[in-house]
């Protein structure tokens, strides 16, 4: 601890008083005009202001929209890729009745935001897609890894969680209680999606509630992991095992500010 | 603070989340359930006591501490007979999603709303599970035509 004496408290306090007062001085003075006397080196680079970008429902519902289609792909993907064969044909059956529950929470959600006065966005999100999910699917499709059907089972459920926590998260944040309950009604639909997921990923009675891995300790895939939804990021673990038997684990996470599809964004052709 | 109107909508959502936990209650302890299903019943149990316990903080001195006697004993009657007791539970947990998003709809507190969310996202899950236990057919699994429920 540091002792001063009186003295030099006074001292220290007339320093500080004037140091702000030199400060104020050579600072911008209010009603004193630029008179460009300072001269300016170079040519000064014009500027371009950023959009306005307010997180309106409109902008939630939008955002909401963007990932139903970005879930649409995931099963068109999965479809196409002709994984979903043999033990897995249930699959395809459950990826074309959740590909069409998705087109309708589009639909739905676009029709809200209409409503509102704001453009459909009739398009996945790009953020989510180049940041999860298209790195997600060069692993799982990668010619060396002979995990690529339940990988594609895994993106899949990852996507259905993350539409799942997406709705529930915006709860919180939209203005108009009615379209909270809107929100709802489609995510608890998600859910659905992703427990029936979890089931074929992990499955058994025994594998409904959080269990964890034996070897490594980490949380298994459960159709109903925790009392309450979770907004916690996603793990998806998915590719080929590396020498030391563990695979690549993305986290995938809720749209954010930079994910969200505010007015000014328009679908990349 | 809540305004009284959450404090209804509350006090209703409590309400039946103490009817549900006392229905789980009966259902887990029956000598039929294989220990899995037992095991799985009374997880599903634990949620819901969750859920009673966390509206109970949020309502404070304004808690409610009954379950709704005509609920109970309408689903009680349900559960008592062997083959229905998956149908029951399905009926139980769509009816809860149903009431608690309606709920929603007049909750005014964001806050409250998003606590009643994620309690409605777990349900949805409890319910496609336990559409599996009696059927393969997806819409019994995934589509919810349950009525919003009424206290007494």
């Amino acid at each position: 601890m540091i002792a001063l004496t009186r003295r030099e408290l006074l001292r220290l306090s007339g320093v500080s008083i004037a140091s702000g007062l030199v400060l104020a001085a050579c600072g911008k003075q209010a009603g004193v005009i630029d008179d460009n006397a300072i001269t300016i080196l170079g040519k000064s680079p014009v500027t371009t202001p950023l959009a306005d970008a307010e997180v309106t429902d409109a902008v939630l519902l939008r955002t909401a929209a963007s990932l139903e289609y970005n879930a649409i792909e995931t099963y068109a993907t999965a479809l196409e890729s002709k994984l979903l064969t043999g033990d897995l044909k249930k699959v395809a059956e459950m990826a074309k009745r959740f590909s069409e529950d998705h087109q309708q929470h589009a639909d739905a959600v676009n029709a809200l935001a209409v409503k509102l006065g704001a453009k459909e966005y009739l398009c996945g999100n790009s953020r989510i897609n180049d940041a999860y999910l298209a790195p997600a699917l060069k692993i799982i499709t990668d010619s060396d890894n002979s995990n690529s059907a339940m990988d594609i089972v895994a993106l899949a459920h990852a996507v259905e969680n993350l539409a799942a926590q997406t709705y529930q998260g915006v709860v919180e944040l939209l203005s108009d209680p009615m379209l909270r309950a809107d929100a709802m009604r489609i995510g608890q639909q998600e859910a659905r999606h992703a427990a029936l997921l979890a089931q074929v990923l992990n499955p058994g009675l025994d594998h409904v509630g959080p269990t964890s891995d034996e070897k490594t300790g980490k949380p298994n895939i459960a159709a109903v992991p925790s009392a309450f939804g979770s907004l916690a990021n996603i793990q998806l673990t998915v590719g080929k095992p590396k020498p030391d038997g563990s695979r690549t684990i993305l986290l995938l996470e809720t749209p954010s500010l930079n994910s969200l599809v505010y007015d000014f964004v328009a679908c990349q052709a | 603070m809540l305004s009284a109107t959450d404090i209804k909508h509350l006090g209703l959502t409590q309400t039946l989340e103490l009817t549900t936990r006392d229905l789980y209650k009966f259902v887990v302890g029956r000598k039929s359930l294989s220990d899995d299903e037992s095991q799985m019943l009374a997880q599903f149990h634990s949620h819901h006591v969750a859920y009673e316990q966390t509206i109970n903080g949020l309502l404070g001195k304004n808690a409610v501490s009954e379950r709704d006697e005509a609920m109970y004993v309408g689903f009680l009657q349900k559960l008592s007979e062997s083959p229905n007791v998956w149908t029951a539970l399905l009926q139980i947990e769509n009816s809860l999603i149903t009431t608690h998003t309606k709920s929603i709809e007049s909750i005014e507190s964001a806050k409250v709303a998003a606590v009643i969310a994620s309690m409605i996202t777990i349900e949805a899950r409890h319910a496609a599970i336990l559409a599996t236990m009696t059927s393969t057919n997806l819409s019994l699994a995934l589509d919810n035509k349950e009525s919003v429920l009424v206290v007494s």
